[in-house]
């Protein structure tokens, strides 16, 4: 009986401090304008995170239905991707070149032979002088730049790989960085070094490494990689370590680009060159 | 003995209202007694009655001196329903037992001390972040309520002796 009238009466107390403690609050909150702009920004956080909490677990209780939704679509995409590889595959002009706005051909073309295991790799395309191919045309995949042609057959490309240490393609550190060459690193097939890179260019690693636009053989703007370490050379420049996008070592399609401005931008170039060398 | 005992509270709350009127030292210190009184209450008033007390004085003082209604009643009425737990934990049950009230000679400097600086924490803690209102940033609330907590404290034990002596006369 004793106990019952202690947790009676300490309920009693708990209810006696909460009616007198709202009651307080509600002076205080009709008194005082800060304190009812305050009032109103807690109720309204409360009220915004209980929403939210109820939100996240109305998500989480419709997790399997979007599974299922996502398993499905999967599925979709699967067999579509299917479809096309065989018709790439049943097909040698299985998808015709695209001119896009930018002045540069895009022909798709399938890897035939590839190597990475020496300091000059090479590939061979299906497609040649028969398909449009020229020589000095660049390859790229979305993931990347690949290589560079060199020479045409009437069915097929030899081209030199990125993956050769003297090749080197003008690129661009960040969305508006600064730009410099990117060669392989001679070692690893998804390693590079972007070179050349001005002290005063503060970057952070996990910076996205793009093609510059500058070069006439790649269009800009192709993602290659992330910046990771760097290292000063001579004290002038930063040297800075790449992960390559483009696994080299398992590219089976790529898309051969060519600038159809090429020789226009060249003729341009020349001229000046020309006029000041009539006039000496 | 009741009513002087009464008498001493009013005495004091009025003095409470003149320092919330007229002593405004510095925006960093705000000086009260409140909790103290409401702390050294007799002790045949159990925590509901003690809790109504605080509330009344609490509102008295908002409403006589320069404050926002509401302020110290609200920062008061959780220092009246901890007092018993605290009297208990401090003091031990014999205060209840016994019918005494609480005072220094019986129970010491040290106890009535810690006592005190635990009622005017509670008290600050939730006048000072009210009163703020969410417009002041951390470092001001933390100073503010550190350098009241110390005058309130030092004013309180000046106070506790007459508050005490009620009693015994």
């Amino acid at each position: 009986m004793p106990k019952e009238r202690t947790v009676a009466s300490k309920l009693a107390n708990a209810v006696i401090l909460i009616a007198l403690e709202v009651t307080a609050l509600v002076l205080l909150v009709n008194n005082g304008k800060m304190q009812q702009i305050w009032m109103m920004r807690v109720s309204h956080g409360f009220a915004a995170k209980t929403w939210g909490v109820s939100q996240d677990i109305s998500n989480y209780f419709s997790l399997k239905k979007q599974n299922d939704e996502l398993a499905s679509e999967n599925h979709r995409l699967e067999a579509l991707v299917r479809d096309y590889r065989q018709t790439l595959e049943s097909s040698d002009k299985s998808l015709e070149p695209v001119l896009a706005d930018d002045g540069f051909l895009y022909t798709p073309a399938k890897v035939i032979k590839s190597g990475t295991n020496s300091q000059h790799n090479y590939l061979i395309l299906d497609k040649g002088r028969n398909d449009g191919i020229s020589e000095n045309s660049g390859i790229i995949t979305s993931k990347g730049v690949i290589g560079i042609v060199d020479a045409v057959s009437d069915h097929y490309s030899y081209a030199i790989s990125f993956l050769n240490t003297e090749v080197s393609i003008s690129s661009r550190l960040g969305e508006s960085g600064t730009v410099g060459p990117l060669s392989w690193d001679g070692m690893n097939p998804d390693g590079a070094l972007l070179k050349e890179i001005s002290l005063q260019y503060k970057f952070a690693p996990g910076d996205t490494v793009y093609t510059s636009g500058y070069s006439v053989l790649f269009p800009p703007d192709i993602p290659l990689g992330t910046a990771g370490e760097a290292r000063i050379i001579n004290g002038a420049t930063n040297e800075i370590k790449i992960k390559l996008f483009q696994n080299h070592s398992a590219v089976k399609y790529v898309t051969i680009v060519r600038n159809t401005r090429a020789a226009e931008i060249q003729e341009i170039e020349e001229g000046p060159q020309e006029k000041e060398g009539n006039k000496k | 003995m009741k009513d002087n005992h009464t008498l001493t509270y009013i005495l004091f709350v009025v003095a409470q209202m003149i320092l919330c009127n007229y002593f405004h030292f510095t925006p960093f210190v705000m000086l009260t007694i409140l909790p103290v009184l409401v702390f050294l209450l007799p002790v045949r008033h159990g925590t509901a009655s003690a809790m109504l007390i605080a509330f009344a004085t609490g509102f008295a003082v908002d409403y006589f001196a320069e404050g926002t209604l509401g302020i110290n009643a609200l920062s008061l009425v959780p220092v009246a329903f901890v007092r018993r737990a605290l009297i208990e934990t401090i003091c031990g049950s014999e205060p209840f037992e016994h019918k005494e009230d609480i005072t220094i000679r019986k129970y010491g400097f040290a106890k009535i001390l810690l006592a005190v600086i635990i009622v005017q924490s509670l008290f600050l803690a939730i006048y000072t972040v009210a009163d703020c209102a969410g417009t002041r940033p951390l470092w001001f609330i933390l100073a503010r309520f550190g350098a009241s907590l110390l005058a309130s404290v030092l004013v309180s034990m000046l106070i506790v002796k007459p508050l005490t002596n009620v009693d015994r006369r």
